[in-house]
């Protein structure tokens, strides 16, 4: 133990790495007066007897959109995937702590997962289209909550295509298969399928890292564009893209939150140094 | 020494062991071997199987001896003496000769090919060779008048009789195969009828059927589901529940399984007293068909035709035992004469004796004929044997990916799924006649065993426990402690498909389905039958279903199944709508892949239902279509029939091979369309992008 206790050692993440403590996330205090849609609170998960997220606790605003960064391995996919609890498919994860959706708990016994995952929409790092004609891509939600009339489906296809920047590309062809279309609009046809029941919160995880750039410029125009209706919760490696689609920024490090704020302040005025580090490319 | 610095670099040949020729060599040698034993198994098969049915020439051997004879050459070998010899068809076997004759060449004076000399192809004692000479017509009162005289003239007008006969013979065929079949059947029915109802007159212990105990334990099962679905909320359709309940409903009302009691001496002597007053009706229907026949058959007599033998001098005979009498025309399929034949007529003749052999029953101890119901039978236990293993194999794939925790179990039982498959089929085929036939089949046929029947009261007491059980397992599997519910609940579950299976295996309430036909002797399904075939063959390719159904499964990405359950879908959702489509490719080439080794097993076969010669196809145009108790002929067995166990090995020889080649078709077929199914759904299914 060569460095000297300063206060800011005392509140470094490394400290608290090594000794194990929990760590007080510095939270900015824009986020004092948020209206939250989803709160967590002390949230830790454990893959067998590893711990992925640490006694995690914040507050996602409603309809804005919030970007989880850090580097890779800090959990936030971990993080992302215990909302719909998605988690739930590996089973040997075990949680303890509050995710509480709309004041409702997520991790309650009682808790209906499949009700659960159809208000929170997903979206993954690479696209998944299902096996089946773009038409029946976007309507599968419905489909599997036991929807049949056809003017139904055909609305909402249209509607989560447009909302997915996508329409006008497919509108000819939506009954030929969702596989023949370009990853760009794979993803775009993913971004429709989650939004075509109106979920209440979004998650994306990494929605632009196959991406080129002039298809990564469409969807994040997208997200800026559907975050007035949704909440958007978004993974992102690319601090550009963080600071250009997303009003709140959270930084996590180690399963740990770190610090949580407006993103301006996150990328402008950070309160730790591992966070400035972490934005300014120095770290991670 | 050289200088440090300038070190040079010195270039050695490269060894030849490193260069890699001698492998190049080696494993191209071995593909070459490989390639040239299969290329050598089809091409034989093809080429022996292709020439069959092609005609050759009749020539007149005439040997030093003076005898001279008509024959086919056949082929030429070296005798063991060293000379050469030659196999000859001779045909003519009713004069008491072998229709095949060695000759050898130094004793062969002359060959020549006559103009004159036909090949007739019989319906029964095989062909005939030798010349035409006269049509004879037979009017009513036993008048001979000679039609035709003379080879040429004979030939001139013999197709014209032909045709007439052929037409004479459909007719007779239909009224045969259709009317006298379909009388035949009603008056079996009529004495099955007679039967049951002395059995029943007869019985005052099994005073019930299985109509009964079957539509109790539904009723429990409905009433057990309804408190799951509506008390409980399992997670039972409701629509597949009330879907049961009216089945329940409409089979009390069908079935009615209170009804069947014992019959009183009065009530027997009504039934008995209709069903003679139908037989003798239909009696008088059949006789009405026979003499039809026999009308038939005397317009038949009425044209002869003489072709004389020109080793004896003798005509082909009317029968064995009347050798002064020349043959009816009627007896005659074909007429060829082959030395006049050119090109293109040998090709119809060659074609049409492809289609003969494909579309006719066997005749002459298979020998000749065709090979239609062998067809029949190998394409029914085929479809009967997917039918029953494709569901089943890939409802347990997909119980050990998606839904059975991966641990020792399942490695275990994976294992020995694997292990299965490499059991020899016989050992399905014993396994099959014990457990299917003798077991399952004895029960359907007369009701389980008198020994092990319960009593009524103790039966009911045991059939209440398994509902209590079903109940059990429903309230652990729709709630509970969630990390017990698996093992409790498949314990429960357990118990109560052992406890269902003793309850139909002692119930006293059931005669079985067939006690009739078996007191009289003849058992149904408790015999070697289709139907007992198709399960062991099912049984038997269970693994590879099982095998390839779990790859294909297991190759269908994890993103797919991850984007299904992100939008709500239940876990059964997925596997229908995005994990079964996605494993179909694979499922599918597994189902054929399984039907081709189906089709193509013979041991198995042998002890549960393949005949030499299946008196009725499985196949009927009448209701159930597919006479699952019956035997069958299978092409695999035929072969070995034919090559083995026939009378007459050169004559079979031929269609051993021609057998042969259609089931090699057959399979390579079935395996094309593996391969073009699999295809096709891989670019459906398939990404183009990358
Ligand atoms: N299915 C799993 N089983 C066991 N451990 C896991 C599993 N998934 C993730 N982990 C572990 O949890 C930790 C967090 O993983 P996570 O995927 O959340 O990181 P991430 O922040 O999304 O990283 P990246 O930016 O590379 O995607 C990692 O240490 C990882 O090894
Ligand atoms: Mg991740």
């Amino acid at each position: 133990m060569t460095t000297q206790p300063t206060s800011t050692t005392e509140r470094s993440v490394a400290h608290a790495v090594q000794t194990g403590v929990a760590f007080e996330a510095a939270r900015h205090k824009e986020l004092v007066e948020i209206d939250s849609v989803l709160d967590v609170s002390k949230f830790s998960l454990w893959y067998g007897e590893n711990r992925a997220l640490y006694d995690i606790a914040m507050s996602i605003p409603r309809g804005k959109v919030t970007a989880l960064i850090g580097p890779s391995g800090c959990g936030k996919s971990t993080l992302l995937r215990s909302v719909n609890r998605l988690n739930d498919l590996v089973p040997s994860v075990r949680t303890s702590g509050e995710m509480l959706l709309n004041g409702r708990s997520i991790y309650d016994p009682g808790v209906d997962v499949i009700s659960l995952r159809k208000r929170v929409g997903m979206v993954f790092q690479k696209s998944n289209p299902f096996p089946m004609s773009i038409f029946e891509n976007v309507v599968y939600p419905l489909r599997i909550a036991g929807e049949r009339k056809k003017s139904v489906l055909r609305d909402t296809c249209e509607r989560a295509l447009k909302s997915a920047a996508i329409w006008e590309e497919v509108k000819d062809r939506l009954h030929d298969s969702a596989l023949g279309l370009s990853g760009g609009q794979q993803q775009r046809l993913c971004i429709a399928r989650a939004v075509a029941v109106e979920p209440e919160v979004l998650l994306m995880d990494e929605p632009c890292s196959a991406l080129d750039p002039i298809a990564t410029a469409r969807i994040e125009e997208l997200i800026h564009d559907i975050s007035s209706r949704y909440t958007v919760l978004i993974v992102t490696h690319n601090m550009q893209q963080a600071s250009r689609v997303s009003d709140f920024t959270a930084f996590m490090y180690l399963g740990r939150l770190v610090e949580y704020g407006t993103t301006k302040q996150i990328f402008q005025n950070p309160h730790l140094p591992e966070t400035e580090q972490y934005v300014t490319g120095r770290f991670g | 020494m050289s200088q440090p610095g300038t070190r040079t670099l010195e270039l050695q040949p490269t060894p030849l062991r490193a260069r890699g020729t001698a492998g190049t060599w080696l494993t191209g040698m071995a593909l070459f071997v490989c390639v040239v034993m299969i290329v050598g198994l089809l091409g034989l098969i093809l080429v022996s199987g292709s020439r069959t049915f092609w005609q050759r020439p009749i020539e007149n051997v005439t040997l030093a001896s003076g005898q001279s004879f008509y024959g086919m050459r056949f082929r030429t070998e070296q005798s063991p003496d060293m000379g050469e010899r030659t196999l000859y068809r001779v045909g003519n076997r009713d004069l008491g000769q072998q229709p095949f004759r060695w000759v050898d060449e130094d004793e062969i004076a002359n060959r020549e090919r006559p103009d004159d000399a036909v090949l007739i192809e019989r319906y029964e004692w095989g062909i005939w060779l030798g010349v035409p000479t006269r049509i004879i017509e037979i009017d009513d009162d036993g008048g001979r008048s000679v039609a035709a005289e003379g080879a040429q003239n004979v030939l001139e007008k013999l197709p014209s009789y032909l045709d007439a006969a052929r037409a004479r013979h459909i007719r007779a065929e239909k009224i045969r195969s259709d009317e006298i079949a379909k009388l035949n059947h009603k008056l079996e029915k009529l004495r099955l009828t007679d039967l049951n109802a002395k059995l029943r007159a007869n019985s005052a212990e099994h005073n019930g059927h299985i109509g009964y105990g079957l539509w109790c334990s539904l009723v429990v099962l409905c009433l057990g589901s309804a408190l799951g679905v509506y008390v409980l909320n399992a997670p039972i359709p409701r629509r597949l529940l009330i879907l049961a309940m009216c089945l329940t409903a409409l089979g009390a009302f069908v079935e009615r399984p209170w009804a069947d009691r014992p019959i009183s001496q009065e009530q027997l002597d009504e039934i008995l007293a209709g069903t003679s007053a139908r037989r003798i009706k239909l009696a008088a229907q059949f006789t009405e068909l026979t003499d039809q026949v026999a009308a038939i058959e005397a317009e038949d007599a009425r044209y002869r035709v003489e072709i004389i033998d020109p080793l004896t001098g003798r005509f082909a005979a009317l029968s064995q035992s009347q050798t002064d009498e020349p043959m009816k025309v009627s007896q005659i399929i074909r007429v060829v004469q082959p030395n006049k034949m050119g090109l293109s007529g040998k090709v119809g003749l060659y074609l049409s004796r492809w289609w003969e052999f494909i579309s006719r029953n066997p005749r002459e101890a298979n020998t000749e004929g065709g090979v239609f119901p062998v067809i029949i039978g190998t394409l029914l236990v085929t479809l009967l044997l997917t039918i029953a293993v494709v569901p089943l194999g890939v409802m347990a794939a997909l119980y050990m990916r998606e839904y059975a925790r991966q641990g020792l179990v399942i490695s275990i039982l994976r294992v020995a799924i694997n292990n299965l498959a490499g059991v020899p089929s016989i050992v399905y085929g014993v396994f099959g006649l014990g457990f299917f036939c003798y077991g399952i089949g004895g029960v359907i046929d007369g009701g389980p065993d008198p020994s092990i029947v319960l009593r009524a009261g103790q039966w009911w007491i045991l059939l209440f426990i398994a509902a209590g059980f079903a109940f059990v397992a429903m309230t652990i599997s729709s709630g509970g402690p969630k990390n017990k519910r698996g093992l409790l609940g498949g314990l429960a579950w357990g118990a109560v498909a052992i406890l269902a299976v003793i309850a139909v295996f002692t119930t006293p309430y059931f005669d079985g389905f067939f006690r009739a036909k078996l007191v009289d002797g003849s058992p149904t399904f408790g015999t070697s039958g289709l139907l007992w075939a198709s399960l062991t063959l099912a049984l038997l390719t269970l693994p590879v279903v099982i095998v390839s159904a779990e790859e294909a499964i297991a190759a269908v990405p994890g993103s797919l199944r991850e984007g299904s359950y992100g939008c709500g879908a239940s876990k059964w959702q997925t596997i229908q709508r995005v994990v079964l489509p996605g494993a179909m490719p694979g499922i599918l080439t597994g189902a054929i892949l399984a039907m081709a080794r189906g089709a193509g097993e013979v041991a198995p076969l042998m002890i549960v239902g393949a005949v030499k010669l299946a008196p009725q196809l499985p196949f009927e145009a009448r209701f159930p279509f597919i006479f699952a108790d019956r035997s069958f002929m299978h092409l695999g067995f035929h072969i070995y029939d034919l090559g083995f166990k026939s009378p007459d090995s050169e004559a079979a020889r031929g269609y051993v091979w021609t057998t042969t080649l259609l089931l090699v078709t057959l399979v390579v077929l079935m395996n094309l369309t593996a391969i073009r199914i699999r295809t096709k759904l891989k670019a459906r299914f398939q990404s183009g992008q990358f």
